[in-house]
């Protein structure tokens, strides 16, 4: 069977996607803020704290990082529930992301904190307490950066739960069109310039705040 | 038919676990392969090599894993070839592999000083021999804590074959959850599961990390 | 036919000019001393010669072949080069013996226990025989330079080039590789060496060229040249040097 490559259709229910789009955004930015949060927070704890928090903080870590997010996604939405917790899909969606990311934030700014320029220890002198502090923050930013482009494309877990995000938008219109091999390149292209255009964006803001010095 | 979690539903949870192995081997093998050939083209002294594994690099890392399993396993049957979750899961697990490992590799090659190429070239030895003799072995050893690393991500991201009907861990959590209406219990088990396969390994790659800086 | 010949070598990178237009003939058995600033492009002239670095205008020669023709087979003419490397370069994952039998056995066939005997030959003439199964993070710098020299010398080259080999070294490690230095000259064989060792080169170097901004700034007999200087930029370079 020969096929042909049709776009049309795809690009015929653009506003469709584009709802789901603006879910993905939403669901991306939220957990960003909510994460660096969660994160800046967990990794004061995690260095600061008294030993009872460290624990805490350390296990609930290694458990997120060691478990599946789409498992944690369905423990929150699908599981939550019979504990007498209901959420809706957009919620759970939210719940879990962020609880997610924080946990690997927490672990980037934990690293950024407990990182000692190299020059202070070899010069055996404070760089001053301003200059330490700004190598911490160029220390975690590059990775904060990458963690949250990955998690934008996590978002698109999400759908499994039918939250209508852009990759559950998708799903439909490849249900409608059976266009499947163009709705998921299409889908693809989408996040790909996201990606692109979420990290100009945070290369961007590392050159406002950093590279002035 | 539903009927009540019993001990014989985590036996099965357990047995599911050999297929999550399974993918991941699969994976890593084929990701293996795919990365290695990028690595290379990566530190190529020639433009467009160079160029070519960018690209392939920047595409794959800026898309969702979800969206190569679908088109290799939706897409492909639309063009008539006949996809099975294995033969879908396989291709889209060794693309998406082997970009990350690739950069890894990569990382892990331009690592070695170039005095080391220089020091080969100086003494007659061509191109490929100076990556086999001299750039390699020593590649090799920085490249094990994060390979390790990373096979715990292959291990976490096969739970998304299930979206495809893929059978392993998640998805017959999935379908315990579906005869036994306990999404809490049956998704802890599952969580717990996956936990005790990537701790371990974790815990592993830190070792061998912390290991690494110390000789240096 | 000189051993070495450079004819108007011009070199960039990018803008910048580091050698700007190099002539400089070398005859089998001499001994040549580069000295001048860092920056002076001497390094890179020495590179050029074995092919490290590719140049922008003018020709390389040794022994007849152009090194700087993209036709040229330069493993084959590397086999005939030796050069040492300030930061010694010796392979840390492979043993001494190992470093030395490398390119003896891959590039140039040489069989294993044939190879395992010229390893022992060279390091017994760098004065290091003993150590020949151990591995380089054991040595001292000093040792670890006497087996880079050694590692070359096993390819029994024609000519040995050595790029600033002692400036790395702990002030009390340099006198055991200059003595290396000094057997090998005596021995007979054609070397050029970048160096701050003013008074090795006096010693031991027929003659001595002075690079300046990128150019053959004063060449002469060594003594002459050193005692002597012509022009007020290797006056200056001197006095700061010598003091």
């Amino acid at each position: 069977m020969t096929y042909s490559l049709q776009f049309r259709d795809v690009f015929a229910a653009w506003e469709f996607m584009l709802d789901g789009l603006v879910l993905t955004l939403e669901l991306s930015l939220v957990t960003m803020v909510s994460g660096l949060i969660i994160g800046m927070a967990g990794a004061a704890g995690r260095v600061y704290g008294p030993s009872w928090l460290r624990t805490t903080i350390a296990v609930y870590v290694e458990v997120i990082r060691n478990t599946p997010l789409i498992v944690q996604l369905f423990l929150i939405f699908f599981g939550l529930p019979s504990a007498g917790l209901k959420f809706d899909a957009k919620t759970a969606a939210m719940v879990a992301l962020s609880i997610n990311l924080g946990a690997y934030s927490i672990e980037i700014i934990r690293a950024g904190l407990q990182a000692i320029p190299r020059s202070q220890i070899e010069a055996g002198q404070s760089l001053g307490l301003s200059g330490v502090q700004i190598f911490r923050y160029v220390v975690m930013f590059p990775a904060l950066a990458s963690q949250f482009v990955l998690l934008m494309l996590a978002t698109s877990v999400v759908s499994q739960i039918s939250a209508e995000d852009l990759f559950h938008m998708a799903s439909i219109v490849q249900s409608r069109t059976f266009r499947d091999f163009e709705v998921y390149i299409v889908v693809a292209a989408a996040y790909l310039a996201l990606a692109i255009v979420f990290r100009l964006l945070f290369a961007g803001l590392y050159q406002l705040v950093f590279a002035r010095r | 038919m539903i009927r009540e979690l019993g001990f014989i539903d985590i036996l099965y949870l357990i047995a599911a676990m050999r297929w999550t192995l399974a993918l991941t081997a699969i994976a890593f093998l084929g990701g293996g392969l795919v990365g290695l050939i990028i690595a290379l083209l990566r530190v190529s002294p020639a433009l467009p090599l160079r160029w070519l594994g960018g690209l392939y690099v920047h595409v794959v890392q800026g898309t969702p894993l979800l969206a190569w399993l679908f088109v290799f396993f939706f897409g492909l049957s639309i063009v008539g070839v006949e996809v099975s979750p294995w033969i879908a899961a396989a291709a889209a697990y060794s693309i998406y592999a082997g970009a990350f490992l690739g950069e890894i590799w990569r990382g892990c090659l331009q690592a070695i000083p170039k005095t080391q190429w220089e020091a080969g070239a100086s003494l007659g030895l061509s191109l490929a021999e100076q990556m086999r003799y001299i750039i390699v072995p020593q590649a090799l050893r920085l490249a094990i804590p994060p390979t390790v690393g990373f096979l715990v991500q292959l291990i976490k991201n096969t739970s998304l074959a299930a979206v495809i009907g893929f059978i392993e861990l998640t998805r017959e959590g999935q379908l315990t959850t579906a005869v036994t209406f306990r999404p809490f219990t049956v998704y802890l088990i599952v969580a717990a599961l996956y936990f005790a396969l990537c701790f371990p390994l974790t815990q592993v790659s830190r070792r061998l990390e912390r290991r690494l800086h110390v000789a240096r | 036919m000189s051993l070495v010949e450079l004819k108007d070598v011009v070199k960039r990178y990018g803008q910048h000019t580091v050698l700007d237009g190099v002539s400089l003939t070398v005859e089998k058995g001499e001994i040549i001393a580069i000295i001048g600033r860092s920056g002076s492009g001497k390094s890179t002239m020495l590179r050029c010669i074995n092919g490290l670095e590719p140049i922008q205008g003018g020709t390389v020669a040794f022994d007849g072949t152009v090194v700087n023709d993209p036709a040229t087979d330069l493993r084959k003419l590397r086999q005939h080069v030796g050069i040492v490397f300030q930061s010694f370069n010796l392979f840390p994952h492979l043993s001494v013996e190992r470093n030395i039998t490398l390119a003896l056995t891959v590039v140039k066939g040489v069989a294993k226990p044939a190879a395992r005997d010229l390893a022992r030959a060279v390091l017994q003439k760098v004065g290091l025989a003993e150590k020949i199964d151990a591995y380089p993070d054991q040595l001292s710098g000093g040792q670890q330079q006497r087996v880079a020299i050694a590692r070359s010398l096993a390819m029994q080259p024609v000519l040995m080039l050595f790029d600033e080999i002692t400036s790395a070294l702990d002030p009390e490690l340099v006198g055991e590789v200059l003595k290396v230095l000094e057997d090998m000259a005596r021995d007979g064989m054609t070397m050029m060496l970048v160096t701050h060792e003013m008074g090795f080169a006096r010693r031991v170097a027929n003659r001595v060229v002075f690079m300046h901004q990128g150019r053959i700034w004063e060449e002469g007999p060594a003594a002459e040249t050193l005692g002597r200087p012509k022009t007020p930029e290797l006056e200056t370079f001197l006095g700061a040097v010598l003091h």
